[in-house]
């Protein structure tokens, strides 16, 4: 089965599915490290704004685009971020001076990209003094592109656009070169501190449909490898794949179900503590409020994406029960979409010790069909 | 008007770390080290790193930053460094011949006053650092000789504490006997056996177009304005005996050929030069691979 839609051969659409898988990674190393929703577009867009006003060349400026959206992927699976780390506040500090080298890792596995995106992501947080991180580079050491997407990443972060501007002349000869200071001065003069939003420069991927659903399984490798659950999405999505098709699934269907077996364990992808959605007994209605919220956490980085939208729902109603009583909405039965019920039953499945303790919630927490399709297909799979 | 390169060359130790690991290295030996930043990127790493450079101060800043594991300075301490003691006797005049070329009144007796806490400091690992931080507040006024509307006025002490606070959160241990030392490639090259050696070998007549925050910080340590960094260099390997293209590559060739026992050596070059020294890698060693990310970044790894 393809995870995404047919692109009948057309480079663009595969390089817009590529964009939007993109989109989605970033915004998981954005909530991974804490930064709100939408910031890491924004930061793309400030940065290709900053370079349009420093006449670099359109190929610098597409891959400073995809450097500012992936710039926080190095997050995701980082000791300083990852669930269940109990560091001091010293080693969370030095741990998370990985995190732009071990997002260029990430950026440089990505077929398709612009190859200058990786480094642009390795030395985004260097400083012009040498205080900056990973590599403590220094002066002119330090690439154009990537001062002007550490730029954008003060001017985001800043509350007011006048605090940017202050910060950044403040920073002259520290963290920025002192030329650095005029350049972001002419900017904000000349946009008003209000960078216009970027087109995605789909002509300067290089996709291919194959390569696209295999970053969608990095991804999800890497968020379980996060929550400290490494190969727990192979697991279930062998098990829900396998039972949508025993249930005659439709074509649509099956797929949404397929990206969200990929993408459930999102939800958890910000939580640091260890109580969570794993260590609650997946039958026990303790737990069910955690198991919402990381169902709708999951929909909302799905929600609004072009090729990963129709996983939304999937994701969002795996914490309904089939009796009425579940949540988030309260959704009963028939109300629940089936792939939805397939996905929390293989994951409650894939989770239990003695798997046959799962017949018992049948009729309450699950659909009697599901159970059965699970029980055929771990038999079968066996 | 003192003139500050605006290319200097750039040692990725993350891009290094990923090479060391692709080839299973735990261990490696840089005999070109300068500031030793790199290496301790690569100690932060579990690796075991060895540095070796001409420049004493590089080398005492390796002693603060890639020898000692758990070296501390309290806020008393780093005061004692950036502030003039009381009873304490100082040689205020002894930067004085900087003063109006490069530097105020005011900085050129900090820079006698930094000089002599510095000297005083307890430990390798404090006054490494101190070096460091102490230096990157002397390179922010050297900028700001270029740049005066740029950048903004920060009292002498403030900048040294805040670069002196800064050196001191790299210091970690890695459970490794990492070491530098002052002398030259040769030596350091026989003085270990590792798993790699790193060379970023100077450019042909380098040291005479020194960078001034290099050479000027040398003469800072030295308490000596007028000193020169051309004497260290002049009957090293890679100083004036290595003038002409042909002494160059017999130069390189001889590190090479004193490398023999390592299993992997990296040679950093760039896309301008990497076509003389490849011929001299692959004349010693027959697998090379050529890791080139950047123009001014280019890898040439070699294995027996």
């Amino acid at each position: 089965m393809t995870l995404f839609q047919d692109t009948g051969g057309d480079p663009r659409a595969a390089a817009a599915q590529l964009a939007d898988v993109l989109a989605l990674y970033g915004a998981l190393g954005d909530a991974t490290c804490g930064n709100p929703p939408g910031f890491a577009a924004r930061k793309a867009a400030c940065a290709v704004s900053l370079a349009t006003v420093a006449e670099l060349d359109a190929a610098t400026r597409d891959a400073l685009y995809f450097a500012g959206l992936l710039h926080a992927v190095g997050a995701i699976g980082n000791p300083a971020y990852r669930k269940g780390e109990r560091l001091s506040e010293r080693m969370t500090r030095i741990e998370s001076w990985d995190v732009p080298a071990q997002g260029a890792r990430a950026c440089a596995e990505i077929a398709g990209l612009p190859s200058e995106s990786a480094d642009l992501v390795r030395w985004q947080h260097e400083c012009w003094d040498g205080t900056g991180y990973p590599d403590q580079l220094r002066w002119h050491g330090i690439p154009l592109p990537a001062t002007l997407l550490s730029l954008a990443d003060a001017f985001v972060r800043a509350g007011e656009p006048e605090e940017a501007l202050a910060s950044v002349s403040a920073q002259a000869g520290r963290a920025f070169g002192p030329e650095f200071g005029r350049t972001f001065t002419m900017w904000f003069h000349l946009t008003g501190g209000e960078p216009e939003p970027a087109q995605v420069p789909l002509d300067a991927l290089q996709a291919d449909p194959a390569a696209t659903a295999a970053l969608l399984e990095r991804i999800a490798d890497r968020i379980d490898a996060h929550n400290g659950v490494a190969g727990r999405w192979r697991r279930v999505s062998r098990l829900a794949e396998a039972a949508a098709g025993v249930l005659g699934a439709e074509p649509g269907a099956a797929r949404d179900l397929a990206v969200a077996a990929r993408l459930y364990g999102s939800g958890e992808i910000a939580e640091r503590a260890e109580d969570s959605e794993s260590s609650f007994d997946p039958l026990a209605r303790l737990g069910i409020d955690e198991r919402a919220a990381h169902a709708v956490g999951a929909a909302a980085f799905a929600e609004g994406n072009a090729t990963l939208g129709g996983a939304a729902a999937v994701l969002r109603a795996r914490g309904e029960w089939f009796d009425g009583t579940g949540k988030p909405h309260g959704l009963f039965q028939k109300a629940i979409p089936m792939t939805s019920g397939i996905l929390a039953a293989a994951i409650a499945y894939d989770s239990l010790d003695h798997k046959d303790r799962i017949e018992g919630a049948t009729g309450t927490q699950f659909d009697p069909r599901v159970v059965r399709a699970i029980f055929d297909v771990a038999r079968s799979l066996a | 008007m003192i003139e500050l390169h605006e290319r200097t060359r750039r040692i990725s130790p993350s891009r290094i770390h990923e090479i060391l690991m692709r080839y299973n290295c735990a261990s490696m030996v840089d005999p070109f080290m300068g500031l030793p930043t790199h290496l301790n990127y690569l100690k932060r790493h579990g690796i075991a790193v060895h540095g070796g450079d001409l420049l004493e101060w590089f080398v005492r800043v390796g002693e603060g930053i890639v020898v000692n594991d758990l070296t501390i300075l309290r806020d008393s301490e780093v005061a004692e460094i950036v502030e003039m003691l009381p009873g304490r006797i100082y040689s205020l005049d002894m930067f004085k011949a900087w003063e109006g070329v490069f530097f105020s009144e005011e900085q050129c007796v900090y820079l006698g006053v930094w000089h002599d806490n510095v000297r005083n400091l307890r430990s390798d690992g404090q006054t490494g650092l101190a070096i460091l931080g102490l230096w990157r507040a002397f390179c922010y006024w050297l900028q700001k000789t270029q740049n005066p509307d740029d950048m903004q006025d920060v009292a002498p002490s403030e900048l040294a504490w805040s670069y002196i606070r800064q050196a001191e959160q790299w210091v970690i241990a890695n459970m490794r006997r990492n070491t530098v030392r002052q002398t030259d490639v040769l030596t350091t090259i026989g003085a270990q056996k590792a798993d790699a050696l790193f060379l970023a070998p100077p450019a042909r007549n380098s040291f005479r177009s020194a960078d001034a925050r290099i050479w000027m910080w040398e003469a800072w340590w030295q308490g000596n304005p007028y000193f020169t960094i051309e004497h260290a260099y002049r009957d090293s390997l890679f100083g004036a005996r290595a003038a002409d293209p042909p002494a160059y590559a017999r130069a390189l060739a001889s590190v090479l050929s004193a490398a023999e026992s390592y299993p992997v050596v990296i040679v950093q070059t760039t896309e301008q030069r990497i076509a003389d020294v490849e011929s001299i890698v692959r004349d010693v060693r027959p697998h090379v691979e050529v890791v080139s990310p950047h123009p001014y970044e280019t890898y040439l790894v070699a294995t027996k």
